[in-house]
């Protein structure tokens, strides 16, 4: 009985997530066209274009393999399966030990899935647009993933019921610790967090892989009708996940507490806050990002990743770490 | 598998791209994300202008030329009009070349905040195209009170200038002015001489070398950027220019260096338009009250232009570069033996074509936009007709027979006969 | 240099050469020196200008059909960085039973879109042109057609007749 609860929960958060991260892209481009001093799409925009290109003819090139109809299948399935880990206000359905490494794996999947796909179109730009991917793909994991296993490895200490598993965040924060090493080392991993975001999501300094003007959306060259509205579905979701594990890393706090609320009221209402948490961690990491900044090269991009964003995390880390030691009171 | 394995990549950037505004042709041979060899294909725009241009007269030619390109229409009509002045003698009155001074810089300011909007969009920054663009929209709407039109203003006419200059024009010129001094060129000088992000990925990207610069004639801010002192307003003591005081501009004056890369070009921009806006205060403050046309009549022009003989070459600084136009007369003639005209896009695209190999394809779209190319200028030449070859080309009526044969394999039922309708050339030889 | 001392060391070089000045009525009037020289002395011509000024800015071949010859005229801007430049003009013909001239890409690089060009429109061809491919005919272009000659090599009325529509409908009247 339990498990058909959760399966059910799981297909209501999938269409929920499916809405909110595609209301999310109509509310950033408007958001985006209001700083730039334009109008905007009307916001439901990116439902109108899924829609229409659910029903569009789907165009395959002659020099294309399997592979290129079946990876907008596989992201989509990756998304899906990434959601039953990911946290959204309250602790994953399927959560466990460890399944920090599982959602990790999961959402670095999803690119790997696009690279993939790119590849196997036989177009030289998708070509290029694969390799620029992969090499982001690498650099930016990790200082991520040196700043999250820091993060719970010190949550750890502050005794959770199951170190390293995303649901501990929401037993204790990074923030509770309270020592001003702490804060600043949480504060440096914060601002690494945001930049890793937008390399997820591609947009500003990172928008490398789809380049329009370089390489025509590049690795989404030779994708049309069905198979890209599949891969444009699941990159929405995939930036409202990336953007919810920055949420519940850092801002895990819900409101359920503070309204009394119990049951199923409780998970609701945590779920709007946390929608409304996330986009507010989009707003700044994509859309402000977006209209602030231009695109990199793929070389100072990679070097921004290794000589700055990797140091930066390294030394989050090491504050974090250091105030446990207790060698600075 | 014989030989060796080839690594190289040929990726066609064009005819259609969306880096490119126009439709022309880059293939680059690339080893990675380095460019081996760059090869340009242009032609995907021919009107055959020169060819309409022989049965054309005088005066009919100056509209042909004002549609060569629309973002410089008046610099073509403009040019034009000089060479035929030089081949018939005519002397302009003084006031109709400060008006030409006062239109050509306002074409000159309006080219140059497109292409700055262009360069950003290039590079992933969409904020400063929609805004320089929305700046843009103040000088087009100073244009379109003057000629009429946002592009295509009319303006010139052998031997003088066909609208006068008002009261009201001055001081909505002088209003705008103002306004670009206090509002845009502060942001834009913001944006393109400070901004990080614009400075990483235009610093040292598409560097043509000034010695590139001279030996492939590039034109224009190109050359201005990589440091060649070349400006036709400068060399030629164009009409009353010298009188303003114009000097050619390199990025030396602002930031003391010359490297000859894209950030170079786009300080020369942003420098012209200061330039421009002087010399449009200048020339009104010095505009003399007078005639605006040599020849009032239209028809005694067209008359006197039929007697005359010899050739003439106007040269003119366009927003991109030197544009030059040629005449040749014949007596008894209403219309040149000859015409022909150089855009400066022609020779700045083979230079940034050589100054590409070596760069990454991420430099390629910003490096084209920043030498603002005009293909619409540049493709101008003969007349085009694919289908006189030997090659079996299905028509338009073969693949429709074609189309109505499958439509009833597949259903015998239908019946409707369509018929060939509102395609092709009016005066083909069906329609 | 100025225009005269131009003239005078030209005219010391090539003295079987045509030259004369013109000057046009600008506030500023601006004078340019026209050359008229033969084919068997224009490469030597091109070089001795190259020799002069090292930096001399190439601009545009105008090449023409003067009824039996082909004529072709080089424009050219010299000394610019001496403040005004001179303008040059230089121009050669060849007979249309023998439409060559030498190339001079070897001198200024930056000629060869403009030989191109020209040989495309109008079939006066460059000896030794180091890329002799079309750059603005399509590919499927009809050879010997050459747009801008005036004589039966020229456009036909009956391309004219679907020009801008590439495929023709009803087919070309015989």
């Amino acid at each position: 009985m339990n498990l058909l609860y959760t399966t059910l929960g799981f297909i209501g958060i999938y269409l929920y997530v499916s809405f909110a991260s595609l209301l999310w892209e109509g509310i950033d481009r408007k958001l985006v066209a209001r700083m730039q001093r334009r109008m905007g799409p009307p916001l439901l925009q990116p439902f109108y274009d899924f829609l229409k290109m659910v029903s569009k003819e789907s165009i395959i090139p002659r020099d294309s393999n399997k592979l290129f109809e079946l990876a907008p299948v596989f992201a989509l399935a990756a998304a899906i399966a990434l959601l039953a880990y990911t946290p959204l206000g309250f602790g994953p359905l399927f959560g466990t030990r460890g399944d920090i490494i599982l959602f990790i794996y999961l959402l670095t999947l999803i690119g790997f899935i696009r690279v993939l796909g790119a590849a196997s179109s036989g177009s030289p730009y998708a070509q290029i647009g694969a390799q620029r991917e992969m090499i982001i793909l690498v650099s930016r994991e990790a200082p991520m993933m040196l700043g999250i296993f820091t993060i719970m490895w010190r949550i750890r200490d502050l005794g959770v019921s199951k170190p390293f598993s995303l649901r501990a965040l929401y037993e204790h924060n990074i923030w509770e610790i309270g020592t001003p090493m702490s804060i600043i080392g949480a504060l440096i991993l914060l601002f690494v967090f945001m930049a890793w975001l937008a390399s997820e999501i591609e947009v500003g300094f990172f928008d490398i892989p789809e380049a329009e003007t370089e390489l025509a959306e590049g690795t989404m060259a030779e994708y049309s009708g069905r198979h890209l509205a599949l891969f444009e579905l699941a990159n929405a979701i995939k930036a409202f996940v990336s953007a919810s594990l920055v949420v519940a890393v850092f801002f895990p706090w819900g409101v359920s507490g503070y309204l009394g609320l119990t049951g199923l009221p409780a998970v609701i209402a945590d779920l709007l806050f946390h929608t409304l948490k996330v986009f507010a961690v989009l707003f700044v990491s994509m859309s402000i990002f977006r209209a602030v900044s231009g695109r990199l090269r793929i070389t100072q991009a990679v070097n921004m990743f290794w000589t700055r964003l990797l140091p930066a995390s390294i030394v989050g880390a090491l504050l974090l770490v250091i105030d446990t030691l207790g060698v600075i009171a | 598998m014989t030989g060796k394995l080839e690594y190289w990549v040929k990726v066609p950037v064009g005819p259609i791209h969306p880096a490119l505004e126009e439709p022309e042709k880059f293939i680059i041979t690339i080893d990675g994300e380095r460019i081996i060899n760059v090869d340009v294909k242009l032609g995907y725009n021919l009107r055959g202008i020169e060819w309409i241009a022989m049965r054309r007269n005088y005066i009919q030619i100056l509209y042909l030329a004002e549609r060569m390109c629309g973002i410089c229409s008046f610099s073509h009509n403009h040019t034009y009009s000089r060479a035929v002045e030089e081949m018939a003698g005519i002397e302009v009155p003084e006031r109709a070349e400060y008006i030409r001074v006062i239109v050509g810089e306002l074409e000159r300011i309006h080219s140059h905040l497109l292409n700055l909007g262009v360069v950003g969009h290039a590079i992933g920054y969409d904020t400063v195209l929609h805004l320089s663009w929305l700046a843009r929209e103040r000088v087009m709407d100073i244009l379109e009170a003057m000629g009429g039109n946002r592009v295509n203003y009319a303006v010139n006419m052998i031997g003088g200038v066909r609208r006068d200059i008002e009261e009201k024009h001055v001081r909505a010129i002088t209003d705008m002015i103002e306004y670009y001094r206090e509002e845009v060129m502060p942001k834009i000088e913001e944006v393109f001489l400070y901004d990080p992000t614009v400075e990483a990925r235009l610093r040292d990207s598409g560097v043509i070398p000034k010695r590139i610069a001279v030996e492939y004639s590039a034109q224009g801010p190109t050359a201005r950027g990589s440091g060649v002192k070349k400006d036709v307003r400068y060399n030629e003591r164009l009409g009353v220019y010298p009188d303003l005081g114009v000097k050619p501009i390199t990025p030396k004056e602002f930031t003391g260096i010359v490297k000859g890369d894209v950030f170079d070009r786009m300080v020369v921009r942003v420098g012209e338009v200061w330039q421009s806006m002087e010399l449009i205060e200048r020339a009104i403050d010095q505009m003399p009250e007078g005639k605006i046309k040599a020849v009032p009549k239209d028809n005694a022009l067209l008359f006197q232009l039929k007697k005359a003989e010899g050739e003439g070459i106007g040269r003119y600084e366009a927003p991109r570069g030197e544009l030059i136009h040629y005449v040749m007369a014949e007596k008894g003639r209403d219309g040149p033996a000859r015409w022909k005209m150089r855009e400066p896009t022609f020779p700045n695209l083979f230079a940034i074509a050589r100054a590409l190999v070596g760069e990454q394809v991420a430099d390629v779209p910003v490096a084209i936009a920043s030498i603002d190319p005009c293909l619409s200028c540049t493709d101008r030449v003969a007349v085009v007709d694919a289908n006189t070859g030997k090659k079996t080309v299905l028509t338009e009526k073969d693949l429709l027979k074609l189309s109505i044969e499958k439509t009833k394999d597949l259903n015998p039922k239908i019946r409707g006969k369509p018929e060939v309708v509102g395609i092709g050339c009016p005066r083909g030889d069906v329609l | 240099m100025n225009v005269e001392e131009f003239v005078k060391a030209f005219g010391g070089r090539f003295p079987e050469a045509e030259v004369r000045v013109s000057e046009n009525k600008q506030p500023h009037p601006k004078r340019r020196v026209w050359v008229e020289i033969d084919r068997e002395k224009f490469h030597d011509a091109m070089k001795f200008i190259k020799e002069l000024d090292p930096k001399a800015q190439f601009s545009i071949i105008i090449a023409r059909d003067a009824g039996e010859t082909l004529e072709a005229k080089y424009h050219m801007e010299l000394f610019w960085e001496e403040g005004e430049s001179l303008s040059l003009v230089i121009g050669t013909s060849v007979p249309k039973e023998n439409p060559k001239l030498p190339t001079v890409t070897d001198v200024f690089p930056s000629a060869l879109p403009y030989e191109r060009e020209v040989q495309e429109f109008l079939g006066l061809f460059f000896d030794g042109i180091p890329d002799p491919r079309r750059l603005f005919l399509p590919d499927d272009f009809p050879e010997g057609v050459y747009p801008l000659r005036l004589d039966d090599t020229g456009i036909k009325p009956e391309m004219v007749k679907n020009a801008g529509h590439p495929y023709r409908i009803g087919g070309a009247k015989k």
